[in-house]
């Protein structure tokens, strides 16, 4: 165990893995509290047409994505508030629209693209420097936001409404912290890839939220389960070579599926205790 | 008395068309208002130009706030809630204090005792750390009440708020009402007539247009004059509504709804 610790792509994918499961961990809950998985989804696959164009340009293709990521989220918003169009339409839409330029463009650009399979796929084990520069960079300005504003952002999301009728800055809030979805969506698309990075968002706060019904603690449950399951899929890919994204995931819903069995014994063991009583 | 609102002329409307007309109405610190009228005749649209949630069209509103923190407190109905958030009882109620500038002040324990008091006074501060998901319609609505009476506010707006009460507590609630009375005004929305009848001062009824009754009984000539198709109310010992289809034919927009008296035997 310790051996595999020396490598520094292991220690590399270690700290990935520490860094998104504190931003997803904060993003994730608060996207699954305000039913905003789907909005989510589709700024991910919108993402990938700034990867297309980042690849074309020649520039690096993560601030592509995060150009068009924070782009579709907000054009999401505008689109459904603004027209006739409802939101979920206007988010299969970008969805597709996304993916369809991202697909030009690199058919467009001359050569090979490189690294395109990790963008769909994810590569924890080939993170660079930069990469975990730019995790950290988000960890602190997301863990920042939530601690500074941990209330407001809670108030908001509960009743919107009700916010505004005491004059909170809702409309501020909501775009910040689309801007961060997007981006943390973004950064950890090197993670977990385009197609899978939504499970991190997903998977432990659902995780959480059978043992926890507040908010905050959702945030810090799925942070560790997030943790203790990218480790735990690291080492099993490593160990039986099979791509390390995938396994992390199929731990996420391991874990899931053993506390979901978990509540329903206790619960029927709750029954039957409260049976005999009577 | 102290004026508190005052809506002069107040057209409103949303994209497709206009839902409040030429509507004029003070509301002063004793009032105590039952608002009115049938679905769709504006009573929400009524609410949230008094919350500032929409702009008037044309007309003024004028709001006499001058005292920190919220002016207006506000039961909205629960159909706005999404029951499965995970937020603390407690949370919600603190909730009532947020204002434009409050985001980075946590909140003190004065704060947290005044939440518990007002939850303890609704018979419900051993539901403090429980969430939202895990109340009853009822105790929500308790919770709601204690959210919107936190910031100790001038005026208290309720819409529909025996929606989703039990019959028990909508009585303790409506006496509630009237003890906060004695400190705010009240407005409440509610398709019960009978019920608020009883225990509001004044009613106004709210079709379009708006017809402020000074007191709170309506005659059956007010109501058909008003064009304002509602339930009937009798005042006796025991209030109750009477219900009768009647054809008019000048508005064929409504099932209107006649007003009769009614005397018990």
């Amino acid at each position: 165990m310790a051996g595999i610790l020396s490598y520094d792509f292991v220690l590399h994918a270690v700290e990935a893995a520490f860094l998104a499961s504190i931003t997803c961990g904060f993003i994730g809950a608060y996207i699954v509290a305000r039913r905003m998985v789907f909005i989510s989804g589709g700024i991910t696959h919108a993402s990938f047409g700034g990867i297309g164009l980042g690849y074309f340009l020649g520039i690096n293709p993560i601030f592509g994505a995060a150009i068009f990521s924070i782009l579709s989220a907000f054009g999401i918003r505008l689109v459904s508030k603004q027209t006739d169009i409802r939101e979920d339409s206007a988010i299969g839409i970008l969805w597709s629209f996304g993916m369809a330029v991202g697909i030009i463009f690199i058919y467009l650009t001359p050569g090979y693209a490189p690294n395109l399979m990790s963008y769909l796929f994810g590569s924890i084990l080939t993170v660079t420097a930069t990469d975990l520069t730019l995790m950290g960079i988000l960890a602190i300005v997301t863990t920042a936001v939530f601690l500074l504003f941990y209330r407001t952002i809670l108030f908001i999301s509960f009743d919107e409404e009700y916010a505004r009728s005491h004059n909170a800055p809702v409309e501020t809030f909501n775009y910040l912290m689309l801007t961060l979805v997007a981006l943390v969506i973004v950064i950890n698309i090197r993670v977990a890839g385009i197609i899978l990075v939504i499970s991190y968002l997903t998977i432990p706060q659902s995780t959480a939220n059978l043992f926890v019904n507040d908010l905050k603690k959702i945030i810090i449950l799925s942070m560790i389960i997030s943790f203790a399951g990218s480790i735990t899929g690291l080492f099993l890919s490593y160990y039986w070579n099979i791509p390390s994204g995938a396994t992390i995931i199929f731990v996420f819903v391991l874990i899931f599926m053993i506390a979901r069995a978990i509540v329903y014994l206790r619960n029927l063991k709750q029954r039957k205790i409260s049976i005999s009583d009577r | 008395m102290n004026e508190l609102i005052i809506l002069d002329n107040v057209t409103a409307g949303y994209d497709n068309g206009i839902v409040l007309r030429d509507v004029s109405i003070t509301v002063s610190d004793q009032d105590f208002i039952g608002v009115i009228g049938p679905n769709g005749g504006g009573k929400t649209t009524l609410i949230k130009l008094i919350l500032g949630l929409i702009k008037p069209v044309s007309g003024t509103i004028q709001r006499f706030d001058n005292q920190e923190g919220s002016f207006i407190g506000y039961l909205p109905q629960q159909s706005q809630i999404d029951r499965k958030f995970p937020i603390t009882v407690q949370d919600i109620v603190l909730s009532g204090l947020m204002s434009a500038g409050k985001g980075l002040s946590r909140y003190s324990s004065k704060d947290k005792k005044q939440a518990f008091d007002l939850l303890d006074q609704m018979g419900i501060s051993h539901l403090a750390k429980r969430t939202a998901g895990e109340l009853s319609g009822g105790q929500l609505q308790r919770v709601f009440i204690c959210r919107a009476l936190i910031s100790s506010p001038k005026l208290l707006i309720l819409d529909e708020p025996n929606t989703f009460v039990d019959n028990r507590f909508e009585h303790e609630m409506y006496e509630l009402l009237q003890q906060f009375n004695k400190k705010m005004a009240i407005m409440i929305i509610s398709h019960d007539v009978g019920t608020i009848s009883y225990f509001v001062k004044t009613i106004a009824c709210v079709n379009t247009y708006l017809h402020y009754h000074l007191s709170n009984i309506i005659t059956e000539e007010q109501l058909a004059g008003y064009n304002c198709p509602l339930q009937i109310i009798t005042h006796g010992d025991v209030p109750h509504t009477v219900l009768q289809k009647h054809d008019h034919s000048h508005d064929h927009d409504h099932d209107h709804i006649h007003l009769t008296d009614h005397k018990h035997e």
